[in-house]
């Protein structure tokens, strides 16, 4: 047994506690929109937020996360209405869209932690994402505009 | 109505509203009432069956049913915005579904199948007359409420205006007080329902927004991985070494029973030709079946392919093509033989290019069960219609039924990437077979280790080039390319029983070549002596299961045309661009053709010959003229070239080891090219060979641009995508197996790789051709010119590592 808590919610989960936490998060509660990639931390598809940290949650043990905060896509914002995801629409950014539940992830984290990054800062932060239809040239510019909204919401 | 339904031709195009749970509806398709199964679609029914191409709702709503599949190109939204331009609805009214793959919707849509960038130019001109169709029948019905003449009465944004009195009614007033039943005869009234000039548009040609992206920012997109059926059981793959062929012997499952949660291994039924050697674990979770797959002892026979090796295949490449008597000419015109052998100087060269693959961000899945009779399946695939006809073929196999007795309907999910590589049915086939061993639903997941081992790469490559030169002109070219044919893959060819893909030699011989595998060889320069010869390499084929990837043999048969002229042009000492230009004056073969529409088996054209595969399914109920995205042939070419050259500086001064390189091509087919010229600039390192790719300059003209906003985002994601293949991305196998399994070993581009990217669209406001695939062909080649023009080297073998621009510094 595990006990998680993902988006505000308290999860007991009957799964080992070695389990990686994506496969909790999306085949036993079924948040789907986390992503599974390549299984190695390599892509980025699966990221969710650590008390508001961006982690690959592929590589993390279930039992290694018990009364931390996890949040997944679905709980990003109560509306899906983040500085983000707005930005992500606007910009028209998804293509196939499977590795954006990832990117959002880590763009929100960045901008958690860096309400205003550079280019490059964006480009460091993310390029640990992969995205096979390379929407890269947008995710920079919905990134510093993600930054932008959040600066005129605040 | 019902009798006279019956008596109707089957060539009647209906706009018809009729009864449905809600109210009435306006259908608006074909009636084909002598093809089984469809003519129920239309008539009148308590829930009505969405099989016709749109349907309009008295409360407002145009639904328009789209049969391509999402996988990132936004298709629903550029086949909608044909459909709502036409038809004058607002935008705001119009929604878009999927109509799911079984035998009736087949029967009245046809095939199910997306690919060649081949939707927009397709679809266009029937969407756009059957908007125009519904718009006709709603503006008759219209002026008739408002007591007004035809003539009189206007269409826009969901209204019907009378012109003369101002007054209007809308359209979700007009299906509410009236019925409509307006027939147009095909093909000759269908036909001739005007379509709009493009500067008429208000939809085409506006960046509306893509109807699937909201879905893709909040994790609510159900892609195949996110199928959930109750009582589901998991399967995880364990894979022989041998990528084909291999037969699995003994299976030991001792040690898997210890794991929580396993149910049984199953060794999937592969006399089919399919899922060679697949054993798959079936456990209650995914992760207990990744767990009991590692722990199944699984003996297997490699069988025929399983010492096959890269550097064994080019071995008997190269054997293959000393060999004159081999392969057959796909193009042959003038006296090449004459002039090779009347040249002041013949350029010899040798290219090679590696197999890349898809790896798509999701990793292959299917979810498969069987309710009643019928089988469901669950996935995102190019082809609903192949995933359905494949599995019953599979499932008559190994139930030993007789197909017409098996029901199977494929569920269309969002595809996580597609890039061709989702027309392979293996993962349906083995979780069907499991899901029947267990009698539960399965969902069969693969790794992504198991996603690289189980890949249909495009196929390793090899060409031999020779260029006469005389009097210091460019006089013939013989490209000969070995390769692994795909089309016997697909069991399409003569051999099989099947002209689809496979076209006759240019030289009245009978034998045929893989249009897939040799396309683009046939460039669009004007060169009077110019032959391919195209030579199969059958065990090719089945070792590593050649197949379609992005742009298909354009991006291999480009890189290689487009480097080996710019050879041409260093060596007869012109300038790359007014060498090109000199060519590309659409003059003889390359001069394109005015009409698409030609009666099929008629055709004496050199086009018409070949490549009508991009087109619609040529029968008489899918068939009618209009304009070739080929016309204006070469002279477009040129054209783009130019304005790529403008906007990147063509020609100005470059640091030392910094080189720009120029490239043209027009994928995806030679009947619907997409003409597009590409420039790169690099800086090249001498030290390490390494590449800094530091700009992309695409011109396009796709003759009009649907939707700009996404245009310019396939066209970027297109161009990285070539950028990844020549800097990075490399396949290899060995002892029958692909060696690399995952990011750490296979390369796709990283954000910090990404060069800025400058893209022209050049409207020329001619048919619409695809977008999602040609700008990815001129980026080898421009690359490979620049890394010439910076630092001297020729590099012929894609990709283009670090090491061997070094090695190649090393030699000169």
């Amino acid at each position: 047994m595990v006990a998680l808590t993902i988006n505000g919610y308290s999860y007991l989960v009957d799964a080992p506690p070695d389990t990686p936490l994506l496969w909790i998060i999306r085949e036993e509660l079924r948040l789907s929109g986390t992503k599974f990639g390549c299984g190695i931390g390599l892509c980025g598809s699966c990221t969710v937020h650590v008390n508001g940290e961006a982690v690959r949650s592929c590589m993390v043990q279930a039992g290694d996360v018990e009364g931390t905060s996890i949040t997944t896509i679905e709980g990003l914002h109560y509306a899906d209405n983040h500085p983000v995801q707005q930005a992500w629409i606007e910009m028209q950014v998804p293509q196939c869209g499977y590795c954006q539940s990832g990117q959002i992830m880590q763009a929100a984290a960045l901008l958690s932690a860096n309400p205003s990054p550079s280019r490059d800062e964006i480009v460091e932060a993310m390029d640990g994402n992969l995205c096979r239809c390379a929407t890269y040239s947008s995710i920079v510019g919905a990134v510093a505009r993600a930054a932008e909204i959040a600066g005129s919401e605040a | 109505m019902s009798t006279t339904d019956t008596q109707l031709s089957r060539r009647d195009f209906m706009v018809r509203s009729m009864a449905t749970g809600s109210g009435v509806a306006l259908g608006i398709g074909f009636t084909t009432g002598t093809i089984p199964g469809a003519h129920a679609a239309i008539e009148p029914a308590e829930a009505f069956t969405p099989s016709i191409w749109f349907t309009m709702m008295p409360n407002g709503r145009t639904t328009i049913h789209v049969v391509k599949a999402e996988m990132g190109q936004h298709i629903g939204t550029a086949l909608a915005q044909i459909v709502a331009d036409e038809l004058e609805v607002d935008w705001q009214d119009v929604s878009i579904d999927y109509p799911e793959g079984s035998a009736e919707n087949f029967a009245v849509y046809g095939l199910a199948y997306t690919v060649n960038s081949g939707s927009v130019t397709t679809e266009f001109d029937r969407l756009s007359r059957s908007g125009a169709a519904g718009r006709i029948a709603l503006v008759e019905a219209g002026a008739a409420l408002l007591g007004t003449n035809v003539e009189d009465a206007v269409a826009a944004s969901s209204r019907v205006t009378d012109s003369v009195s101002g007054r209007s009614i809308s359209y979700s007033e007009i299906l509410s007080q009236t019925t409509i039943e307006r027939r147009f005869a095909y093909p000759d009234d269908f036909r001739d329902i005007p379509r709009k000039s493009p500067e008429d548009y208000n939809i085409i040609g506006q960046s509306m927004p893509a109807h699937d992206i909201p879905s893709k920012t909040n994790g609510s997109a159900r892609y195949g991985i996110d199928v959930f059926i109750p009582n589901m059981a998991y399967g995880a793959l364990v894979l022989p070494r041998a990528r084909y062929g291999a037969k699995a012997i003994s299976v030991d499952d001792t040690n898997a029973q210890s794991i929580p949660g396993y149910i049984q291994a199953v060794t999937v039924d592969d006399s089919f030709g399919k899922c060679t050697g697949w054993v798959v674990a079936i456990a209650e979770t995914f992760p207990a079946a990744v767990n009991a797959a590692k722990a199944l002892e699984v003996e297997w026979d490699p069988g025929p392919h399983g010492d096959v090796s890269l550097e064994g295949l080019l071995e008997e490449y190269r054997a293959l093509q000393a060999d004159p008597e081999v392969g057959a000419p796909w193009v042959d015109q003038g006296d090449v033989d004459g002039s090779l052998a009347n040249a002041d100087d013949v350029l010899e060269s040798e290219y090679t290019t590696d197999m890349v693959v898809h790896a798509t961000m999701e990793p292959l899945n299917a979810t498969v069960h069987q309710v009643g009779d019928t089988w469901h399946v669950h996935t995102g695939t190019q082809s609903t219609s192949f995933a359905r006809m494949t599995l019953t073929a599979y499932l008559a196999h190994f139930l030993g039924k007789p197909a017409e007795e098996i029901k199977v309907v494929v569920h269309q999910r969002v595809l996580g990437g597609g890039f061709g590589g989702k027309q392979d049915y293996d993962e349906i086939l083995a979780a069907a077979y499991c899901s029947h061993q267990v009698a539960r639903p399965v969902k069969l997941l693969q790794t992504r280790e198991t996603t690289f081992a189980t890949s249909f790469p495009r196929t390793p490559t090899l060409h031999k080039l020779r260029g006469s030169i005389q009097g210091g002109a460019f006089t013939a070219m013989q490209h000969d390319i070995v390769c692994g044919y795909m089309g016997p893959r697909f069991s399409v060819g003569k051999a099989y029983g099947s002209d689809w893909l496979q076209l006759d030699a240019d030289d009245g011989s009978g034998r045929d070549i893989d249009q897939w595998s040799i396309g683009g060889s046939d460039h669009w320069y004007t060169l009077a002596n110019h032959r391919v010869r195209a030579i199969n390499h059958d065990q090719t084929t089945w070792a590593v299961q050649a197949s379609a990837l992005r742009t298909v043999s354009n991006s291999y048969n480009y890189f290689v045309v487009e480097s080996f002229l710019d050879e041409v042009a260093h060596r007869i000492g012109k300038d790359p661009l007014e060498f090109r230009l000199s060519m590309l004056t659409g003059e003889g073969t390359s001069r394109g053709i005015p009409n698409a529409g030609y009666e099929p088996g008629t055709g004496s054209d050199y086009y018409m010959d070949r490549l009508w595969i991009s087109l619609p399914w040529p029968s008489e109920d899918s068939w009618i003229p209009y304009e070739s995205a080929t016309v204006g042939g070469a002279k477009r070419l040129a054209n783009v070239l130019r304005v790529a050259a403008g906007k990147a500086g063509y020609g100005k001064r470059m640091p030392k080891n910094h080189g720009m390189g120029i490239a043209v091509s027009a994928a995806e087919e030679r009947q619907s090219p997409t003409w597009v010229a590409g420039i790169a600039e690099v800086a090249v390192d001498p030290e390490s060979g390494e590449i800094d790719l530091q700009k992309l300059t695409i011109a396009m003209d796709m003759g009009i641009a649907i939707n700009p906003v996404n245009a310019v985002a396939q066209i970027k994601g297109a161009a990285l995508w070539g950028a990844s293949q020549v800097l990075s991305e490399r396949l290899t196998v060995k002892d029958g197996a692909f060696e690399q399994h995952n990011f750490d070993t296979y390369l796709p581009i990283r954000l910090s790789q990404v060069p800025e990217i400058d893209v022209e669209i050049v409207e020329s406001g001619h048919h619409p051709s695809g977008v999602g695939e040609p700008s990815s062909t001129v980026v080898a080649p421009a690359v490979a010119n620049a890394v010439f023009n910076a630092v001297g080297v020729r590099m012929r073998h894609m990709p283009i590592t670090a090491d061997a621009v070094k090695a190649a510094l090393k030699a000169t």
